[in-house]
């Protein structure tokens, strides 16, 4: 964790109201992780006061750049689509715990809900780069939002289901991942919270029988680890990146916590990648966001 | 000529100053005066060397690095021993333990920590979603998530120990045996600086209604941690009472050695969709520049009314702001919401004010402490509620 001054060198509107903007930030871009997110200082205008997360979309340590996607909600997303290439802002991180990719994982199911792809960009990267095979599905509400694939690498299978059919599969994303999940050896979700809830139901309801957990094991598993170790997510079939309203982002506040089946978790610090076993799904119900 | 070989160290020991206020606690004065205030203010220590005090007759000496943080005294006496080297602390909960945020701040750099609020048993905090962002502030409502006394002595005490900053423990509690409680785990445990008493917590022996709004509760709670510890004791103000002057003499008769001031005001914000309150917890406590024009006015309130040193929280964001803060009568400043923003502003601020010291030829801040207060007494904002509707 750093505090790094990243200098804009792009920004576009690449979908309705979400921007994709690449910042020069040689310390981020080779540190980062997939999953990960940076603490931005917007402008000192109009009394804001609490900086914003973003996850890492991408980082390239070769370029030193990093990018970032967000969409346009509050003043402080407001004020960062203004930036002009060359200005420099003020980001803390990397911050929190990526997504523990097993080393014995070969397939990779990816699930993403609108803009949940952010958090799942960097791992497509890295899972590619690590010779895996990854599935991307992506739902969002019409073809106004689907994510261009001119966004991602060629190797990466992409499906989209959108609510209105206008795209792809007519209803949720989570329909798809029946397809997958036999093939799949992990999964990594981010996305609206009722998508995470019920991917996470659907894989609970096959009590472990699924993925990596079963790799290369004889019956019965392997020696138990603790909830929300390293060890015990990357064992866990699926894995979540959760968001919540955020004060410092190290971990000092306690104020952007999430219900876990072992108490409060600091989104910041614990997560925000979760295994989906460590989250109390019906306490975590009324999380939300305030438009930032 | 030989210099003669000297020791300074921090901490608990009381460093040698003339006729600096230490040991027990001043008596409470109806109206103490600017000099009284001042006298929290250790005397520069080594002493001056002899010779005119104008600026440009100053020593000459190899030229320090940075600003001229080594000829400007910042050191102050909170009472009963805490001697802090400078008067930037940083508010409980905003700085976890210290720890958090030590990868990008120099925190041995910082006045003093004050910790995360710490309860007798282990508590799970509210639900969430706890903050949110508001014009020129933040709503939280944590509800003093902790691990425990013992559990944070264990991880962090000896860490504590061996730091050059102070760690002030803030400490909470529904009954008077809860503070007490704690106090005594933490009585004599070295890496301890001091406590700070959060007494705006409900009273669950008096029906809820909280410490920090009923003057004998708040005096209560005083008198029993002051009995149980020898520990520094600072005791944090609510601001959410009509009047606080007559709360804040209570603690002071009750034996607290600072007072810190303000806690957060009650407020709250609704769901985007307004179908109901945002926070897990319905309320929150609303921090940071919004509750600064509060917060000044509480502190010249209370640094009339008491004769002990009072800690200014709320809204700092800048060097203006510590200014405003030590001429309403404040000889210490917490800085809080900020660090989210801006994490080396304490370190900074520390910078800037010796700085600006040294800029108006100063020794040490003690003169720019109670600047605005009334100069004489019985003037009306000490006594009356005449601004109030």
């Amino acid at each position: 964790m750093q505090l790094v001054d990243a200098e804009l060198q792009e920004s576009r509107q690449v979908l309705p109201g979400q921007w994709l903007q690449q910042y020069h930030a040689p310390a981020l871009a080779v540190s980062a992780r997939a999953g990960q997110f940076v603490h931005v200082r917007t402008g000192d205008c109009s009394g804001l006061v609490l900086r914003r997360p973003f996850t890492i979309n991408t980082a390239d340590p070769a370029t030193g750049a990093i990018s970032l996607h967000f969409r346009e909600v509050g003043r402080g997303t407001a004020w960062l689509t203004r930036l002009r290439p060359g200005e420099r802002i003020d980001m803390l991180g990397p911050l929190g715990q990526g997504f523990q990719v097993d080393s014995r994982s070969r397939h990779l199911l990816l699930v993403a809900g609108g803009l949940g792809i952010a958090d799942l960009r960097l791992l497509v990267d890295e899972a590619l780069r690590d010779g895996r095979q990854v599935v991307l599905l992506y739902g969002c509400r019409d073809a106004s939002e689907v994510y261009p694939s001119s966004l991602l690498p060629d190797e990466v299978e992409y499906l989209v289901a959108t609510d209105d059919g206008s795209v792809g599969h007519r209803g949720f994303v989570t329909d798809l991942v029946l397809d997958y999940e036999a093939w799949a050896d992990q999964a990594f979700a981010c996305g609206p919270l009722p998508m995470l809830r019920t991917l996470a139901g659907l894989v609970a309801g096959r009590k472990g029988r699924l993925g990596v957990a079963t790799l290369g094991r004889k019956r019965g598993g392997g020696r138990p680890v603790p909830l929300g170790s390293p060890a015990a997510r990357k064992k866990a079939f699926l894995q979540v990146a959760m968001e919540q309203n955020m004060g410092c982002a190290v971990g000092a506040c306690l104020g952007c916590v999430i219900w876990g089946v072992n108490g409060p978790q600091r989104v910041c610090r614990e997560g925000p990648v979760f295994a989906f076993d460590e989250i109390d799904w019906e306490a975590t119900a009324g999380a939300g966001t305030h438009k930032r | 000529m030989r210099a003669k070989k000297r020791v300074v160290t921090y901490g608990k020991a009381v460093p040698p100053s003339r006729g600096a206020t230490s040991g027990p606690a001043p008596k409470t004065r109806r109206t103490p005066t600017v000099r009284t205030i001042r006298s929290a203010i250790v005397e520069p220590r080594p002493a001056p060397p002899p010779g005119p005090a104008s600026p440009a007759a100053r020593p000459v000496g190899p030229p320090v690095a940075g600003p001229a943080r080594s000829t400007v005294d910042l050191s102050v006496d909170l009472g009963r021993g805490l001697v802090l080297r400078n008067p930037i602390l940083v508010a409980s909960g905003t700085f976890g333990y210290g720890v958090e945020y030590a990868d990008v701040v120099d925190i041995q750099r910082i006045g003093a920590i004050c910790c995360k609020g710490t309860t007798l048993r282990p508590r799970q905090g509210n639900r969430p979603p706890r903050v949110t962002e508001t014009p020129g502030g933040m709503l939280n409502s944590i509800g003093l998530q902790n691990p425990g006394v013992d559990a944070v002595l264990e991880r962090y005490a000896s860490q504590w120990a061996g730091w050059k900053v102070p760690v002030i423990v803030n400490v909470a509690g529904e009954s008077i045996e809860d503070y007490v409680g704690v106090v005594r785990k933490l009585d004599l445990v070295p890496g301890i600086a001091g406590v700070e008493l959060n007494i705006s917590c409900p009273n669950v022996g008096k029906g809820g209604l909280q410490f920090a709004i009923d003057q004998e509760a708040a005096a209560a709670v005083t008198r029993a941690v002051r009995r149980a510890t020898e520990l520094p004791l600072i005791v944090k103000l609510s601001p959410n009472v009509a009047d606080i002057r007559p709360i804040a003499a209570a603690i002071a008769a009750a034996g607290a050695d600072a007072l810190s001031a303000v806690n957060t005001l009650s407020g709250m914000a609704l769901r985007a969709d307004r179908t109901g309150p945002f926070l897990g917890n319905t309320y929150g406590g609303l921090s940071g520049p919004a509750i600064k024009p509060v917060a000044l006015r509480i502190v010249y309130e209370v640094a009339q009314v008491v004769g002990i040193p009072v800690i200014a929280i709320g809204g700092v964001t800048g060097l203006d702001d510590v200014l405003d803060y030590l001429a309403a009568g404040a000889v210490a400043v917490q800085v809080g919401t900020a660090i989210f923003a801006d994490p080396t502003l304490p370190v900074r601020l520390v910078d800037q004010l010796a700085a600006e010291c040294g800029r108006r030829g100063l020794a040490s801040y003690g003169p720019l402490i109670g600047t605005a207060l009334p100069t004489r007494p019985n003037a009306a904002s000490a006594k009356g509620v005449e601004y109030r509707p």
